[in-house]
């Protein structure tokens, strides 16, 4: 019997079964097993994080980003597109990684259906998506623009090199961008468990 | 920004020694969103706002209202005053 709390207590803990919860639903007369079976262990990437959290994880995204597209072009010498090629598609696909990450953004949020979320989360999606498109749909109007320009402006494969990193950018503005406005705006978690106010 | 609509969610919810997960679930909302409903931050549709008056047991017009509330204990000695 005790052998059998104990562990009832070890798995109630492992995923994160509020013991009030649990009594209430007990009352309720829900069997202990399918109280457990409602709620999956959560992993690490299921930690969706203080806001704080996440705000200075997008800022690190995309600052890291353009510190690697700068370097990156420092670094490549006039003749050539070398260290460019391989490391903006690099950063930009570890960038989304990281900002696609449910730890980051929400995604199963994000990119649910409407049966999925509530009336205020697919507000919330819906939001997110928008002001991406406000923000992408200029950005990718003048990075190709400015890609063009550079082509034309800048010498041998200089140009070829600047233009890729423009590319890069915003295919990486143009993936994640809706993620990490859910992750900037959506605010911090709140104790579910709270009574009061 | 005041709301434009004022509710008394937390209030009804305390009282019936609710946590607000447990209200999610019973309004099918994730407890976030009650949390918004709460502050005041986020306004329901007529639907959910039909599914807590349900759940409540009472009219809306109990729960929301386009002025603050007063305060329930005030209401209630005065009724019992003029009584």
């Amino acid at each position: 019997m005790t052998e059998n709390l104990k562990e009832l207590a070890a798995e109630m803990k492992r995923r994160g079964i509020p013991p009030r919860y649990f009594a209430a639903q007990l009352r309720r007369g829900v069997p202990a097993e399918d109280i457990i079976a409602a709620w999956p262990i959560p992993t690490y990437l299921d930690r969706v994080g203080s806001r704080r959290s996440r705000r200075r994880l997008v800022a690190v995204v995309y600052g890291g980003w353009v510190l690697v597209a700068i370097l990156s072009k420092l670094l490549t010498p006039p003749d050539s597109i070398f260290p460019v090629v391989p490391v903006a598609p690099l950063a930009s696909t570890l960038g989304a990684l990281i900002l696609l990450s449910r730890r980051t953004f929400l995604s199963r949020e994000v990119l649910a259906g409407d049966s999925g979320l509530d009336e205020r989360l697919v507000q919330n999606r819906n939001l997110a998506f928008r002001t991406a498109f406000q923000i992408f749909a200029p950005v990718a109007l003048v990075a190709w623009l400015l890609s063009a320009v550079t082509m034309q402006v800048q010498s041998g494969d200089q140009g070829m090199a600047t233009a890729f990193v423009i590319y890069s950018g915003a295919g990486l503005l143009g993936t994640t961008l809706p993620a990490a406005i859910w992750a900037w705006r959506e605010p911090d978690p709140v104790d579910p468990d709270a009574e009061t106010a | 920004m005041s709301p434009s609509i004022w509710n008394r969610i937390t209030v009804l919810r305390v009282e019936r020694g609710l946590s607000r997960q447990q209200l999610a679930e019973a309004l099918q909302i994730n407890y976030q969103t009650v949390g918004y409903l709460e502050r005041g931050d986020y306004n329901p549709s007529l639907e959910l706002a039909f599914k807590i008056s349900e759940f409540f047991g009472l009219p809306i017009e109990a729960i929301f209202a386009r002025s603050p509330f007063a305060p329930m204990s005030s209401q209630l000695y005065r009724k019992e005053e003029s009584a």
